[in-house]
């Protein structure tokens, strides 16, 4: 403990130095003229990472672990509260990603309903009309339920899983609107989050959501009479993206070469028609109550999505079918056993470990992981240690504590880091500030936010979901060589809309949307920096710890003091210096981009 | 080097050999864009201005609903293969294109304004007209042996495809951003996308080099409380100037304030020209999406003080994907759409710019002929009309087909084989605007199977230029 000792010796110098009667704590920032020679050597055994110089005496330092926890949990969770920052600090990162696992699953159509029910009889003591009132849950509601888990949920690791596979295994709300197709379909990813991916991949194929997206429900075998032949829309997008990929991958995620130096595709068309044999022969898998019965050919309308497609062995085509790499399937297997080995045939190419590890690897570390970094993930999801392939469990562990991840020298290269997805960007900010409920409800929908900037999970335009993992704005991400996908939706109107929304949000407490007629509007916490306010360094300090992971360069520290600073003391004076510091900060490209 | 870069520099390089021989001093980089400018225009009147609008109708649009033969035996396979979904005779508002050899057609009774354009010589339509990979006739359909469009009868493939001329591929590049990609040295305002959109981020519009300009009704967005000069205005415009000014030496903060800083005074200056210029008077419907093209009829009206040689407008009007209620549906469709084209036409006879405009429609698909009990669902082929000075009007473009089931064309319900590719529309109105024919096949990778590299005929001859 020699080592704080000294700081707190040379601190209480500072005040003495410069007599200003600072009463708040150690290390707030009053650093100017001094140097610091100790700190940096100092060992606390419980600590992952070391304040030093500089930054111990600005404050940051001494929070270093804090600072650690907060940017750990900007990538394993949507955002963090200061008590959740100190609790992950305090428990270390791999424990908490163990504890994670831990937690139970939580149901996103039970709570639709919980909503649909609360709001009925709200609206029913009310004395409105019945007829004016949802009783079945659809959309809005999955959101309503979608944003309350995000905001209040523990199983925070799941739901960024969840998140991330919703934008590799892509369905949308623009194609279909109930709540049990969507929370269903949410529901089955949050289950297989911590699954093996072959589970997931299989259930993905056989869920009715998928189906009505990409049309293998009601998909019928060849009739050669009526010219009808399999449909070949998820035979394609399933190898396209959801398993291998167009070209053949190294495990470092590079594409092979053949001898003429050009990438191998990893299928052709006559192998999209032999597995669209496959996907043939499946149709609903059970009616919701009083709602007919059960046939193929039978629609959407009145049918349980949450529940698998079944095999209708009549409507199955029959015969081998030649897949990849010479894999064939056998002649006189039931429908749900080609569909199984389809499946496997997928899971076990060698491409699917990498063209998996990479695109999970951006949504939660990086855009550019190194190859090295990518062959890492690679090789724990082709065996986890005990021989299991795609255990993603261990796949995300790999991912999260992987020094790519973790290193603090990260934060300065050019390479690390990513644009934070509009959705994140909004939930972190829920999350850090916290929200006061003007009921004891929290009802948001996010559909205005969403809409201007791009991103709503579940509400991609297209099955190549919000932005493509290659692509590369022009300029100077492009010049390097590196690729930027959350950049493809930005645009001249999201790059505005985004801050004049954060604005009102902070400025007029337009925190939350919903299109409910009762009390149930919701305010940020941003009150609590209040007690902070009459100092600019402190509040930064605040600030930067709650949202930028006490990392905020100190130009941008300069430029918000200097802004605050023109607003006196007074409560109104401090209300403003709390706003316009939020404001700041949340437009910065230091909270923009996460590092 | 990007593949992009090799073709811009391609491009450069000829327009600069091309030129070598009108010019014996284009030695600086600024003297060889300009000329490359001039190259692109096929060396026409340097201060010409042309606007391409597209009005892409989502969701399919049952465009067999909208064009209908009124010829009594054409009509009577109409009536037959629609039943219940089939408009009566006597409600079509009649046309009578000069070159259909007398055969008489109607329009959907909701599109008064558009029979009149058409009547005046103003709007042509180009009927059965799709996506195509190669020509490909119902025996090769069925038997597999000429390749299709990816993903037919799919709203994602089908709108991706329509937006980025590529029916063999899924391309993330649209055919206007590969336009405004050789075209955008035309324009000396090099901030503001020539491509503005109304439908914020698309594929159509999609360059390598620049991202489309988005804009709304009241013109483009700025950012709130930048530039005031109360409460925490001045505070926070210093704030946002400095942290927008700064090298982050970091790619994404630095890619994210430049367009945040492009954007923001792009926004403003567009505004302050835009809040200048003189306001259209001519009615337009009080409605959201009529008001894109009153917008649209003020910027061109704009054009030289915001420096525009050439501007491709994308508007989106969704809502056409009527697999039910499809009558009820169409008529409060239609008769939107038709008040807006309507009312944008006379926009533009206002300012006077009625012959560098050309509006076109396009839609990912058209509709099953048969009836699904009382809507349509997803097929192939559709009608698609435009309308400017440029256009060969009261004409209709293209073979109209037998309606008839089972016809040479009917792959299943009505679903048609499309007779003109979409491929061909697109190669008319690029060459229209300026993409020099040694160019036309890049941004058409596909035309080939349809048009001859070097081709000196016009690729479906809707357009005088």
């Amino acid at each position: 403990m020699k080592g704080l000792g000294l700081i707190f010796i040379l601190l209480c110098c500072s005040f003495y130095i410069f007599g200003q009667p600072y009463t708040d704590y150690i290390g707030a920032g009053h650093s100017k003229g001094i140097i610091v020679t100790s700190s940096s050597n100092q060992e606390r055994t419980d600590w992952t990472y070391l304040a030093s110089g500089d930054k111990t005496l600005s404050g940051n330092g001494l929070e270093g672990k804090l600072s650690e926890a907060a940017r750990f949990l900007t990538q394993a969770a949507f955002g963090a509260n200061e008590k959740e920052i100190a609790y992950a600090a305090e428990k270390g990162l791999g424990p908490w990603i163990d504890e994670q696992f831990t937690l139970p699953l939580h149901d996103y159509y039970a709570s639709s309903e919980a909503y649909v029910e609360y709001l009925k009889n709200y609206y029913l003591g009310q004395g409105v009309d019945s007829s004016e009132i949802s009783f079945t849950p659809n959309w809005t509601h999955w959101r309503y339920a979608y944003w309350n888990n995000t905001v209040y949920g523990k199983d925070q690791l799941r739901q960024r899983i969840a998140f991330a596979l919703s934008q590799i295994l892509v369905i949308s709300d623009e194609s279909i609107g109930a709540a049990d197709a969507l929370a269903g379909y949410y529901n089955l990813l949050s289950k297989n989050a911590f699954g093996n991916y072959r589970d997931l991949l299989l259930e993905v194929a056989l869920n009715p959501t998928m189906g009505n997206y990409l049309s293998h429900l009601n998909n019928p075998r060849e009739i050669p009479d009526e010219n009808i032949h399999p449909d070949q829309n998820f035979a394609r997008e399933i190898m396209q993206l959801f398993s291998i990929g167009l070209f053949q991958l190294n495990n470092d995620g590079s594409k092979i070469l053949d001898s003429n130096g050009k990438q191998i595709p990893t299928y052709n068309n006559d192998q999209i028609a032999e597995l669209a044999k496959v996907f043939t022969g499946l149709g609903i898998g059970a009616v919701q109550p009083e709602m007919g019965d059960l046939y193929f050919g039978r629609g959407i309308y009145g049918s349980d999505m949450r529940v698998p497609m079944i095999m209708y062995e009549d409507w199955h085509q029959q015969g081998p079918k030649v897949l990849l790499n010479g894999f064939t399937i056998p002649n006189g297997q039931t429908g749900m056993k080609d569909i199984e080995d389809a499946i496997d045939m997928l899971f076990n190419h060698p491409s699917c470990p990498p063209f998996i590890s990479r695109q999970l690897i951006q949504r939660f570390v990086k855009s550019n992981p190194s190859p090295a970094y990518i062959q890492r993930v690679t090789n724990t999801f082709i065996n986890d240690g005990n021989g299991v392939r795609g255990n993603l469990q261990a796949v995300i562990k790999a991912i999260l504590m992987d020094p790519e991840a973790r290193d603090c020298a990260t934060l300065s290269d050019p390479t690390g880091g990513k644009l934070s997805e509009p959705t994140i960007r909004q939930s972190r900010f829920f999350k850090n500030i916290g929200i006061l409920h003007q009921s004891d409800i929290f009802i948001n929908h996010s559909n205005y936010y969403t809409e201007l900037t791009g991103q709503h999970p579940l509400s991609a335009p297209s099955v190549f979901n919000f932005f493509t993992t290659d692509y590369a704005p022009y300029g100077e991400i492009s010049d390097m060589g590196l690729v930027g996908p959350e950049f493809q939706i930005l645009n001249s109107l999201s790059i505005i809309y985004y801050p004049n929304l954060i604005k009102s949000a902070i400025f007029y407490e337009n925190i939350v949307e919903n299109w409910e007629d009762g009390p149930f509007n919701s305010f940020s916490n941003a009150s609590q920096l209040f007690a902070f306010a009459k100092d600019e360094e402190v509040l930064i300090n605040k600030i930067d710890m709650l949202f930028t992971q006490g990392n905020m360069s100190t130009f941008t520290r300069s430029i918000i003091k200097e802004a605050i600073q023109t607003f006196p003391p007074t409560l109104n004076g401090l209300t403003e210096k709390i706003k316009l510091a939020l404001y700041l900060t949340l437009i910065s490209p230091e909270y923009v981009v996460e590092k | 080097m990007s593949k992009y870069i090799q073709q811009r520099r391609n491009f450069l390089k000829n327009a600069g050999m091309v030129c070598a021989g009108l010019s014996t001093s284009a030695s600086s980089i600024f003297q060889l864009k300009n000329l490359a400018a001039m190259s692109a225009q096929n060396l026409t009147n340097a201060s010409d201005y042309k606007a391409l609008v597209c009005v892409y109708l989502g969701g399919g649009a049952d465009s067999f609903n909208m064009l209908i033969p009124r010829g009594q035996s054409e009509y009577t396979e109409y009536q037959n293969t629609r039943s219940n979904l089939a408009i009566q005779r006597d409600q079509l508002l009649s046309i009578n294109p000069l070159n259909t050899s007398g055969v008489e057609y109607g329009l959907h009774p909701m599109m008064p304004n558009i029979q009149q354009m058409f009547n005046q010589g103003e709007a042509a339509w180009l009927t059965n007209i799709g996506t195509l990979v190669n020509p490909v006739s119902k025996i090769q359909y069925q038997n597999g042996s000429v390749p299709l469009p990816l993903g037919l009868y799919s709203h994602s493939d089908q709108s991706n495809q329509w937006l980025t001329a590529s029916p063999g591929e899924r391309s993330i590049k649209g055919w206007a951003g590969k336009i405004s990609d050789l075209l955008y040295d035309m324009n000396t305002e090099q901030k503001i996308s020539m491509n503005i959109s109304f439908a914020g981020s698309n594929i159509f519009q999609k360059s390598e080099r620049n991202v489309e300009f988005s804009v709304n009704n009241r013109g483009a967005v700025t950012l709130d409380g930048y530039g005031d000069m109360y409460n925490s205005g001045p505070a926070l415009t210093s704030a946002i100037d400095k942290m927008l000014g700064h090298n982050y030496n970091d790619p994404y903060k630095n890619t994210y304030k430049n367009l945040f800083r492009t954007s923001l005074d792009s926004a403003i200056r567009f505004n302050e020209i835009i809040d200048k210029t003189t306001p259209i008077t001519t009615p337009f419907p009080d409605d959201y999406m009529a008001e894109h093209f009153k917008m649209i009829a003020k910027v061109i009206s704009a054009r030289e003080k915001l420096g525009f040689k050439r501007q491709i407008f994308f508007v989106e009007v969704g809502g056409w994907d009527h697999h039910d209620d499809l009558l009820n549906e169409q008529n409060y469709q239609l008769m939107k759409l038709d008040m807006a084209m309507g009312a944008f036409n006379n926009a533009l006879k206002e300012i006077n710019m009625i012959d560098d405009v050309v509006t076109f429609s396009m839609s990912e698909f058209g509709r099953t002929l048969t009836s699904n009990g009382d809507g349509t669902d997803h097929a192939w082929g559709g009608n698609v009309f435009a309308f400017g000075g440029p256009v060969k009007g009261n004409n209709l473009f293209g073979t109209f087909p037998s309606l008839a089931m089972d016809s040479s064309l009917d792959v299943g319900n009505g679903s048609l084989i499309p007779t003109t590719a979409n491929d061909l529309y697109f190669a008319e109105l690029a060459l229209w605007f300026g993409v020099p024919p040694s160019e036309l096949h890049t941004v058409l990778p596909n035309l080939h199977n349809f048009y001859a590299q070097g081709s000196t005929n016009s690729p479906i001859g809707f357009l005088n230029f």
